[in-house]
């Protein structure tokens, strides 16, 4: 019975990489059914989509930046020892 | 602006430094990695500054090479990101691509915007993004780094769309078990 399903509306595994395709790229109509279909009797896809969209928040969430202000004196310094190192 | 015949490496380190700092790290998001960068750039720059015509301002030219080397560094850790272990899947999934048991999604309970407001949630997070493989980290975190679309990144880092759907699947499945063990069990 597994098996047939997964011929006819995909593994989890294969239900996966979809979701992720979806969210970096576009589905094609065949990918965008299948997936429905599989989700429609898959809790734990369902989950999984729910729960990777959030993710990607989180993540966009945990990239505002907190901008470290460095000693550019420093580095400026260091900069020029090393272009100076260079001309030998 | 014409050629500049005393244009001098370490003018140009004491004007731009910090400005092309601020870029790399925005790009980044690394401190000691964004100051490697703009290191590089000096030195690139010292190379090529006999063939520097003055078409476009130093500026624009240091900035250029310095979005060079950033998109070098992202193009070489893809390409090993692509590398990476590809016995990933046989710990989720069994032969026929089902869940194993003990890695299925769970219900997280609560709603998303609580989760996203709930700062042990945040760290629970971050926590696991570090217990990812390095270029994996990166991977995942590649469209906020850059602020581009899959397609752009695909274009600028010269890697196909499969191979980079793909890392950021394992990278996923991987980061998503690690947030579900470490929530559920806090919780």
């Amino acid at each position: 019975m597994n098996k047939l399903m997964h011929i006819l509306f995909l593994s989890c595994k294969k239900a996966t990489e979809l979701i992720e395709k979806k969210l970096l790229f576009k589905l094609s109509w065949k990918e965008k059914i299948q997936l429905t279909t599989h989700k429609m009797m898959c809790n734990a896809c369902t989950h999984y989509e729910k729960q990777s969209e959030l993710i990607e928040k989180g993540l966009a969430k945990s990239n505002e930046k907190n901008f470290t202000r460095e000693d550019v004196a420093q580095l400026k310094k260091l900069i020029n020892e090393k272009l100076d190192h260079n001309k030998g | 602006m014409s050629k500049d015949p005393t244009l001098q490496l370490s003018d140009l380190v004491e004007k731009y430094t910090e400005t092309l700092y601020s870029r790399a790290f925005y790009k980044v998001s690394d401190a000691e990695l964004a100051k490697d960068l703009v290191q590089e750039t000096f030195l690139a720059a010292a190379e090529k500054i006999d063939s520097f015509k003055g078409n476009s301002s130093p500026k624009t030219w240091l900035f250029a090479i310095l979005n060079h080397k950033i998109t070098d560094h992202y193009r070489k850790k893809m390409n090993q990101a692509v590398n990476l272990d590809h016995q990933v899947f046989s710990k989720f999934f069994d032969e026929e691509g089902t869940w194993s048991r003990e890695k299925r999604p769970l219900d997280w309970q609560e709603e998303e915007q609580h989760l996203l407001d709930n700062p042990t949630f945040q760290k629970v997070l971050e926590d696991c993004l570090h217990e990812l493989p390095e270029n994996w980290h990166t991977a995942v975190k590649l469209k906020y780094l850059l602020s581009k679309k899959g397609d752009e990144i695909c274009q600028e880092l010269n890697i196909s769309r499969t191979n980079y759907w793909q890392i950021i699947h394992r990278a996923k499945l991987q980061l998503r078990d690690c947030i579900q063990t470490n929530w559920l069990k806090d919780s």
